[in-house]
């Protein structure tokens, strides 16, 4: 374990680039968000009647999967920076179970609106519904090609407690992936 | 670039319970028969301060200085507002 210091950094972990990338990322989801918020200004009893039909114990499950997917990131991190590899590698394959599991908890929302015949044309709620939640997870995807490349190059000896900024890099990324859902989740699933 | 500073395996670990407990205090509020702008701003209010938990430990933007330390919060600021117009004006 290891100490937590007041000495502050100029910069945020990884590589710098992926701060740029993160910050469009989430500059497309505010437009997102704010869409939706305000599309629905003009429909609140068809946006209050349909997020009734949505699955909120799966999107409870979906939040707590990534937290604790993200949590293992944060252990994977930790793990480099003390050069322990074969922890960090583990942490890393278990975030990517969390985010495996994610995807298929996701996968059975979709296969059930697809049964019952829902679209993004079936209304404006659905519409949002759809594009907003595949779009995050089209993210999620990429965060786990992510996350399984920085597991495999963990366990080629790729990174070490002097050079870790990959896995710091790669950790970013995820972690704003988490943090996007955690707004989604009360915005479409809750609020009403 | 300065190496980053670490997060205790302690810290960390609580920050993850208080953000499953909080998480499970919005499905709660979902759960309940309660509706309106009061059960909306208080499940956005716990929703933006979980994101800025996850910027400001897993993300470690507490242990930077400058614009960058409060990239998340503005990032918050912005839809957190808007959304909050939006439902204020429904």
């Amino acid at each position: 374990m290891t100490e937590e210091s007041n000495q502050l950094n100029q910069y945020p972990p990884g590589d710098l680039a992926i701060w740029v990338f993160i910050l469009a990322e989430l500059a497309v989801f505010a437009i997102f968000f704010a869409s939706y918020a305000f599309t629905r200004m003009s429909h609140v009893e068809l946006f209050n009647q349909y997020q009734q039909t949505l699955d909120r114990d799966s999107a409870l499950i979906n939040t707590i999967t990534l937290l604790t997917s993200s949590y293992f990131v944060v252990r994977a991190v930790q793990a480099i920076r003390l050069n322990h590899r074969q922890q960090c590698e583990r942490w890393l394959w278990a975030a990517v179970l969390m985010a495996l599991l994610f995807l298929f908890v996701k996968g059975h929302e979709y296969a059930h609106h697809l049964a019952a015949g829902v679209s993004l044309s079936t209304n404006t709620f659905y519409m949002f519904y759809l594009s907003l939640t595949y779009f995050h997870f089209m993210h999620v995807i990429l965060g786990m090609v992510i996350l399984i490349a920085l597991a495999i190059k963990t366990r080629k000896g790729d990174y070490s407690d002097t050079e870790h900024t990959g896995i710091e890099t790669g950790a970013s990324y995820w972690h704003m992936v988490d943090m996007v859902w955690l707004i989604l989740f009360p915005l479409v699933y809750v609020m009403r | 670039m300065k190496k980053s500073q670490p997060l205790s395996v302690k810290t960390a670990t609580f920050i993850y319970l208080l953000l499953v407990a909080l998480t499970l205090t919005t499905w709660l509020a979902g759960q309940s028969s309660l509706q309106g702008l009061s059960l909306s701003m208080l499940v956005l209010g716990i929703a933006l301060f979980k994101a800025q938990m996850v910027g400001d430990y897993f993300m470690g933007l507490k242990s930077v200085t400058g614009l960058w330390r409060w990239v998340i919060s503005l990032w918050l600021l912005i839809p957190g507002s808007l959304i909050s117009i939006a439902f204020f004006l429904s």
